[in-house]
C-alpha cells in the first residue's frame, strides 16, 4: 500500500507483526484444509492425524492475535484504516480458527470411514468441492496479503457456486444411499464432510468481507449471493425454473 | 564530572570564575560602600538640627533660631500640584499609547520624544517655564514652579503608564473583547485594573523624582523667606532653601541646610518603599 | 448545504490516492446550519492565510477544526467572532453568515456580535476580580438585573460549568486563586452567562491536567444540547471524543469535512488519514 510510515516507527512494526501472525495463520489454515481433502480422497489416516495435531497451534495463534491486537488498541489509540486493519486482524483469526476446527473434524471423519469398505470411490465425489474451496481460501489469503479488493469482491461473489456445488454433492450422496444401503454409514459421514466444506466456503466469504472492509472502509450488504438448496428452499428449483 | 572532561580545563575555568566574582563583590562594596557613606553623613549632620522647631517655624535671619516651615509647606505645595497637573495627562497619554494607539505611528513618535523629555536637563525645562511663564507674567510665580515640576512628572507617568499596561496580557483583553466589552470598558475594568499596581508605582516614583528638583524651582518659584501660599508669588521650597543655606557662611543657616537634606531623603525613601511595597504585594497575589 | 458540496468544493485540489469508498450520504437533512462560511479567504498583511474555505456549522452540534501547526485552524475560528478586528493589516473577504446576518460585514455591531458569539481561550483569563464579579462583569453590560436575578444567573452560570459546589462558600475570593481547571471552567461560567448562540473553544484544556479535560470535555457534551460549539484542537482523540462533526485543514485549506465517526474510521482523503493516524512529516 502506497501509505507513509507511522511518525513513530514501533507502531508500524506493532502493525507488521500482527499482519505476519494473520499470513502465518492463513498458511496454516490452506495446509490444513489440502491435508484434510488429501486425506479424504485417499483414505490417508496418517494425514488425518498430522491435520488433528495441527490444529493446536491454529488456536494458539489465534490467542496470539487476539492478544497482541487488543494490546494494540490500548496502547496505540488507532483511528481510520489502523483500526480497521486491527478489527479485521481479529475477526480474520477467529474466521481461519473455526477453519481449522472444520478441517480437523473432516480428518477426523476421514479416520472414522477408514474402517469402512467403498469409502474411496464414493468420497472422490467431494474432490471437486473441496478444491473449490480450497481455492477460495487461497485467493482470499493473496487478497489479504496483497490488500487486494478486486480479488476479494471476486471470492465474496462465488460463494454462490460453492453453494450450488455443495448442494448437487447432497442429492449425489443421497442417491448412493438409495441404491446401496450399505453404503449408508459412509455417506452419513461424507454428508458431514461436504457440509465441513461448504461451512468453510462460508468462512472464506467472511474473510473476503473482513479484507474488503479493512481496505475500503464499509461493510458489503449482507445479501451475498447464495444457493445453497441443501436445507430445504432451493431458490434454483420450483416450476418456473428449468 | 564526566570521566573524560580535561581537568586542567575545568580548574582553569574555576579560577576564572573565582577571579570575576571577587570584583563583582569589590564593585558592589566600592559603590554601597559610597551610598552607606552619604547617608551616614546625612543622618550625622542633619540628625543634630532635627527639633520640633524645624517644622514649626519660618526661616530665620542669619544668627536667628528658626526651622524650615515654609520651605517644607512650599514643597508640599508644589509637589502636590505639579503631580496633580502632571499625572493625569501622563496616564491619558500613556493610555492611548497603549491601548488605542498601539500600533499607530503616532505612538512611536511620542514614545520617542517622551524619553528624550524623560532624560532632558530639568534646568533646561526650568528655563523653558520661565520664558513662556515668568517672563510674560512679570514675576516668579509657585505656580510657574508646580508647572515646571509637572513638565517633569509627565514623562515619568508615560512611561510607566504605557510600559505597566502593555505588561498586561492581550489575552485578558480578547477574553473581555469576546464578552462583547466594548473597548472604553477593557481599557477602564480590566486593564486599568490589572496595571494598578504598576501605574501607582509609577507616580510614585515621580513624585520621588521631583521632591529634589532644585534647578527648575530657582527659575520659576524662586524662594521666599517668608510664609507663603500664594501661587502668584513666589514660594519657597526645601530644594532651594538647601542651595541658599548650604552655600552660606553661617553655622546656623548650614545646620539647617543638611536637616532639610536629611528630610527629603527620608521622604523619597519612605516613598520608594511603599512602591517596592506595592510590587512585591502585586507579585504575591 | 451538505456535506458533499463542502467536499465537492475541495475534491477538485485533493491528491487521493486511497480509493474512495462507496458511502451512504449522511443526513444533514434535519440539521440546520447555524454558521454558514463560503470562499472565506483571509489575510495576514499581502499573505493569505485561509484559501476559500467553505463549511457548515450546525446548531446544537459540535464542530472540531484540527490540522497540523499553522494550518489556520485557530485563525478560522477567530474570524467567527471577528476577534482580529483588534489587531491592524489582517482582513477576511468572503461570506460568513450567522443566522442570516453577514459576520463581516464593516456595519457589523462587534460588541453584539461577540455577545452572541462567546470564545474560551486556551489560557485561562479569569479578570482581576472577585469570582463573582467575573461573571456578574459581562451580564451588567447587556441586561439590567436585579441584585437576586443577577445572583441566580451568576450561580447557573457556574452550575453549568460544573464549578458551583467548589466556589459557592469563596464567590468574593479572587478568580486568580484558583487552580488551573477551574480557572478554566470560570472562564467557560462567564461566558456562559452572557447567554450566547455559538460558544468557540481555542484548545480549550492544553493547559491543564488529564482530569480537569475530562470535566471540561464531559462540560462540552452538556453544552452542546443548547449552544453551538466549535472546537479547535490539536489532540486529535479529544476532536473525536467531542465533537460530531470534524474539519480537517492543511495549510490554509479545508481538506476534509464531514461526520467525526466517518472522518475517524474510514477517511476520504489520504490527507485526512495520514494526519489522523500519525503518519504526518
Amino acid at each position: 500500500m502506497p501509505m507513509q510510515p507511522h511518525t513513530i516507527a514501533s507502531y508500524d512494526t506493532d502493525l507488521k507483526e500482527l499482519d505476519a501472525l494473520v499470513s502465518e495463520m492463513a498458511d496454516d489454515a490452506v495446509s490444513a484444509l489440502e491435508d484434510a481433502a488429501k486425506a479424504l480422497a485417499t483414505g490417508d489416516v496418517a494425514l488425518a492425524q498430522t491435520v488433528i495435531a495441527a490444529d493446536a497451534e491454529m488456536d494458539r495463534l489465534q490467542h496470539s492475535i487476539e492478544g497482541k491486537a487488543v494490546s494494540t488498541i490500548a496502547t496505540r489509540q488507532p483511528v481510520a484504516i489502523d483500526l480497521r486493519q486491527i478489527i479485521s486482524t481479529i475477526r480474520i483469526a477467529n474466521d481461519l480458527e473455526r477453519i481449522g476446527d472444520l478441517a480437523k473434524n473432516v480428518a477426523k471423519r476421514v479416520i472414522a470411514m477408514g474402517e469402512q469398505p467403498t469409502s474411496i470411490k464414493v468420497a472422490s465425489s467431494l474432490a471437486p468441492l473441496a478444491a473449490r474451496v480450497g481455492e477460495q481460501l487461497q485467493n482470499v489469503t493473496v487478497a489479504y496479503r496483497n490488500r487486494d479488493d478486486a480479488m476479494a469482491l471476486e471470492v465474496w461473489r462465488s460463494d454462490g457456486a460453492i453453494d450450488t456445488l455443495h448442494t448437487s454433492l447432497f442429492r449425489e450422496l443421497l442417491t448412493y444411499m438409495m441404491e446401496d444401503p450399505r453404503s449408508i454409514g459412509v455417506c452419513a459421514h461424507l454428508l458431514f464432510c461436504a457440509k465441513n466444506l461448504e461451512r468453510v466456503g462460508d468462512h472464506a466469504t467472511n474473510i473476503a468481507e473482513t479484507t474488503h472492509y479493512m481496505i475500503m472502509g464499509d461493510m458489503l450488504s449482507s445479501d451475498r449471493p447464495k444457493a445453497d438448496g441443501s436445507s430445504g428452499v432451493d431458490p434454483n428449483w420450483g416450476p418456473n425454473n428449468t | 564530572m564526566a570521566a573524560t572532561a580535561d581537568r586542567t580545563l575545568y580548574a582553569r575555568r574555576r579560577r576564572r570564575n573565582g577571579v570575576m566574582m571577587a570584583f563583582a563583590y569589590a564593585a558592589t562594596l566600592f559603590g554601597v560602600g559610597w551610598l552607606v557613606l552619604i547617608l551616614g553623613v546625612l543622618l550625622w549632620e542633619g540628625f543634630n538640627g532635627v527639633s520640633l522647631q524645624v517644622f514649626t517655624e519660618m526661616t530665620p535671619p542669619p544668627g536667628g533660631a528658626g526651622g524650615l516651615l515654609n520651605p517644607i509647606m512650599g514643597s508640599l505645595i508644589l509637589t502636590t500640584l505639579g503631580v496633580a497637573i502632571g499625572t493625569p495627562i501622563g496616564i491619558f497619554a500613556g493610555t492611548y499609547m497603549a491601548e488605542y494607539g498601539r500600533y499607530e505611528h503616532l505612538t512611536s513618535v511620542v514614545r520617542f520624544i517622551n524619553d528624550i523629555l524623560l532624560s532632558a536637563p530639568s534646568i533646561v525645562i526650568g528655563l523653558f517655564i520661565y520664558e513662556v511663564m515668568v517672563a510674560p507674567m512679570g514675576h516668579f510665580s509657585g505656580l510657574a514652579g508646580a508647572v515646571a515640576l509637572a513638565v517633569i512628572v509627565i514623562p515619568v507617568v508615560v512611561r510607566t503608564t504605557e510600559d505597566m499596561l502593555l505588561l498586561v496580557p492581550n489575552a485578558l483583553r480578547e477574553a473581555a473583547a469576546a464578552l462583547g466589552l466594548p473597548r472604553a470598558y477593557i481599557v477602564r475594568r480590566i486593564a486599568y485594573r490589572a496595571a494598578r499596581a504598576g501605574i501607582i508605582t509609577g507616580v510614585l516614583l515621580a513624585i520621588a523624582r521631583i521632591s529634589g528638583e532644585t534647578a527648575p524651582l530657582l527659575f520659576t518659584a524662586l524662594n521666599n523667606q517668608f510664609w507663603s501660599t500664594d501661587l502668584g508669588a513666589p514660594m519657597a521650597s526645601l530644594p532651594a532653601v538647601i542651595f541658599q543655606f548650604a552655600l552660606s557662611p553661617y553655622a546656623d543657616w548650614q545646620r539647617l541646610a543638611w536637616t532639610g537634606a536629611l528630610i527629603i531623603t527620608v521622604t523619597v525613601l519612605a516613598l520608594s518603599i511603599i512602591a517596592r511595597a506595592l510590587t512585591a504585594s502585586r507579585k504575591a497575589s | 448545504m451538505n456535506i458533499a458540496a463542502a467536499n465537492a468544493s475541495v475534491r477538485s485540489s485533493s491528491s487521493t490516492s486511497v480509493p474512495v469508498p462507496a458511502h451512504a450520504a449522511v443526513d444533514t437533512k434535519n440539521l440546520r446550519e447555524k454558521v454558514s462560511i463560503r470562499n472565506l479567504d483571509f489575510f495576514y498583511g499581502a499573505s493569505k492565510a485561509l484559501k476559500d474555505i467553505t463549511l457548515p456549522l450546525y446548531e446544537n452540534k459540535a464542530t472540531a477544526f484540527i490540522g497540523p501547526s499553522g494550518c489556520g485552524k485557530s485563525t478560522l475560528l477567530r474570524i467567527l467572532n471577528r476577534m482580529y478586528d483588534l489587531y491592524p493589516n489582517q482582513r477576511a473577504t468572503g461570506e460568513v453568515s450567522f443566522d442570516g446576518d453577514d459576520v463581516l460585514s464593516p456595519k457589523q455591531d462587534l460588541n453584539l456580535l461577540r455577545s452572541r458569539i462567546g470564545m474560551v481561550f486556551q489560557k485561562p483569563t479569569p479578570f482581576p476580580m472577585s469570582i463573582y464579579e467575573n461573571i456578574a462583569f459581562g451580564v451588567r453590560l447587556y441586561e439590567k438585573l436585579s441584585r437576586s436575578e443577577l445572583s441566580s444567573r451568576v450561580e447557573s452560570a457556574l452550575r453549568r460549568a460544573a464549578l458551583w459546589d467548589e466556589v459557592k462558600d469563596k464567590l468574593s475570593a479572587n478568580g486568580l486563586s484558583l487552580s488551573g481547571g477551574q480557572q478554566q471552567r470560570l472562564c467557560i461560567a462567564r461566558t456562559v452567562a452572557v447567554k450566547p448562540e455559538v460558544i468557540l473553544f481555542d484548545e480549550p484544556c492544553s493547559a491543564l491536567d488529564p482530569i480537569s479535560t475530562a470535566k471540561i470535555e464531559e462540560l462540552i457534551d452538556e453544552l452542546k444540547r443548547d449552544y453551538t460549539i466549535v472546537i479547535v484542537t490539536h489532540n486529535m482523540q479529544q476532536a473525536a471524543r467531542v465533537s460530531d462533526f470534524t474539519a480537517f485543514m492543511y495549510l490554509g485549506s479545508l481538506v476534509e469535512f464531514g461526520p467525526t465517526q466517518v472522518i475517524f474510521t474510514s477517511p476520504k482523503d489520504q490527507r485526512t488519514q495520514d494526519y489522523i493516524t500519525g503518519r504526518f512529516g
